[in-house]
């Protein structure tokens, strides 16, 4: 029953600050871009030259995949969209200190917010993406139009992870140096270089434990492959991101009255 | 934070923990599960406070890894790398609607602590703090603020970080200028702004949501003469208008003559609270002693 209680706490305090988690999206928008000459133009070309770099060493490794470009572009934006609300939304609760201090607002705020930005980011990152898959006469596909629905499940899990990390970073450094060797092995586990199907069997069977690997390649199918996400990795993929964002919630709430004394 | 008091680094003997969940039961048996209220109870009171204590952990320089935690874990509750001490014991008072009150002590006397327990920031392990109507607290002026944004970006971010409305904020832009003398400057990133500028537009910011309870540390010290003045009358109309303000400052003289009632704070203790020219009796016979203290230390 708490397990609900919690939860009906978080979707509350994330309507009463609606309107902060806009103004400090906009905040965060106008800081990343304040002095550049190209602006916004940045959170498009970053994926882009990602992709390109990546594209040109991964595609003579392997040259059985059809118009790589598109098939690495679509897998990076789930996986960059985990990895940038993570590394934002870790030093999120430590770095708002200030405001802990002196105004009872929930602190899980600030980690929704990273994970607001990195939803505005991975939604400017689908420009070049359509504009690379036109470039290279990659078909589009209708089935692109369902991401929202996949991007629940990773939203999800994101929060839940990075909510996580964030707790923990108030109160050990160690998480820093922690989650930075955790991220890149997170990666090599993650379909975002390879899919599935360039697999063998009996590691693919792993493989599919690791709760964004159904999200990854999904959004992928959706852009690439113009497939419709399977039910049973969906269902994992949503029920691990519910019960880690649970455990993350239970652990914040322990932990809710220490994080002023930190300060 | 408060500063070292008798004691600061010693082991405490007290089990923190237990002590803590036993504080907690005893206090959901009489008052539900919340510590800190909000809400009507009698029109007159605008704040109740009984029988607060609040209890800080002095943390060695790190402030524990990892490894240390295992550790600890492992030996189950053996290994403890801090101290506690209690910020404060036992307070208890009351305060009226569209009072002024004044708190005053030596540093490290649990002032602040006291402020931040009333805004509902810090949880105290027993008692209840009972605030009638809204918080709002200068502890920190622009605490919210982003410098790297202007000023009109910053009301709007203050603003929803008190939970208004856009509309309701748009309102308010101008006036908030106007208050702080910032048109000139409401482009600037307040990065770039004087400290007495930067406390200017913090304290419009707070005077502006208008709240119920104004809770004031040592924060108006920057701005100069003018100002000074500016906010001491926009805080007479809102004593006017009913509101209560509780003010934290080391300016005896100015709260002496202005306070309605004044409490003296002494190492976590309320040692008087009434009378303001008896509270500052009262308090500099406390440093008086504290420094005789120091004296036989040092000899």
């Amino acid at each position: 029953m708490k397990f609900f209680s919690r939860y009906s706490f978080f979707f509350k305090s994330i309507y009463e600050y609606r309107e902060y988690l806009l103004q400090s999206v906009l905040r965060d928008l106008r800081k990343k871009y304040k002095r550049s000459v190209l602006g916004y133009l940045w959170s498009m070309l970053g994926p882009l030259f990602t992709m390109i770099v990546l594209t040109v060493v991964f595609s003579n490794l392997l040259p059985r995949v059809h118009n790589y470009s598109v098939f690495l572009f679509s897998g990076l934006l789930g996986w960059q969209y985990f990895q940038q609300t993570l590394n934002s939304g870790m030093p999120s609760i430590q770095s708002n200190m200030r405001i802990v201090e002196q105004v009872p607002i929930p602190k899980f705020i600030f980690v929704i917010s990273t994970s607001c930005s990195g939803i505005v980011n991975f939604m400017l990152a689908l420009v070049p993406l359509l504009l690379v898959m036109i470039v290279v006469g990659q078909p589009l596909q209708w089935t692109a139009l369902l991401f929202p629905i996949v991007f629940i499940p990773l939203m999800i899990l994101t929060l839940g992870f990075a909510l996580l990390f964030a707790v923990a970073t108030v109160f050990f450094d160690d998480v820093k140096h922690l989650s930075r060797i955790l991220l890149s092995a997170w990666y090599y586990l993650t379909p975002v270089l390879y899919g599935p199907e360039l697999m063998p069997p009996h590691v693919l069977r792993w493989l599919q434990f690791n709760p964004l690997f159904a999200p990854v390649d999904q959004l992928r199918g959706l852009f690439y492959r113009g497939t419709l996400p399977e039910l049973l990795p969906y269902a994992y993929s949503l029920a691990f991101g519910v019960v880690i964002l649970g455990l993350a919630l239970w652990i914040y709430e322990r932990c809710d009255d220490k994080f002023v004394y930190f300060a | 934070m408060n500063s070292a008091q008798d004691g600061f680094f010693e082991e405490d003997i007290i089990d923190l923990e237990s002590s803590k969940k036993d504080a907690r039961n005893a206090l959901k048996q009489v008052a539900g599960d919340s510590s800190h209220s909000v809400g009507k109870e009698t029109d007159k009171i605008a704040i109740d406070v009984k029988n607060v204590t609040v209890r800080y952990r002095a943390y060695a320089e790190r402030p524990g890894s990892l490894k240390e935690h295992i550790l600890r874990f492992l030996h189950k509750g053996k290994v403890r790398y801090y101290s506690s001490f209690d910020a404060l014991s036992n307070v208890s008072f009351q305060v009226e609607k569209g009072k002024f009150i004044g708190i005053i002590g030596s540093n490290g006397a649990g002032k602040s602590t006291l402020l931040k327990t009333l805004s509902g920031v810090i949880r105290p392990i027993v008692g209840e703090v009972f605030c009638n109507g809204s918080v709002d607290s200068l502890i920190k002026l622009g605490a919210g603020f982003d410098r790297e944004l202007n000023a009109i970006e910053n009301i709007y971010l203050y603003g929803s970080l008190h939970k208004i409305s856009r509309d309701d904020i748009k309102e308010r832009v101008s006036k908030i200028l106007d208050f702080s003398e910032l048109h000139e400057f409401a482009y600037t990133p307040v990065k770039y702004y004087s400290s007495g500028m930067y406390a200017r537009l913090g304290f419009a910011c707070a005077i502006d949501m208008n709240p119920d309870i104004l809770l004031v540390d040592e924060v108006l010290a920057v701005g100069d003469e003018r100002f000074r003045i500016k906010c001491s009358k926009v805080m007479n109309e809102l004593l006017d208008s009913g509101k209560t303000i509780v003010m934290v400052s080391h300016n005896i003289a100015t709260l002496e003559r202005r306070a309605d009632t004044i409490g003296v704070l002494s190492k976590g203790k309320l040692l008087y609270y009434g009378d303001p020219s008896e509270a500052v009796k009262i308090y500099r016979d406390d440093l008086r002693y504290e420094t005789s203290l120091d004296g036989n230390r040092l000899s």
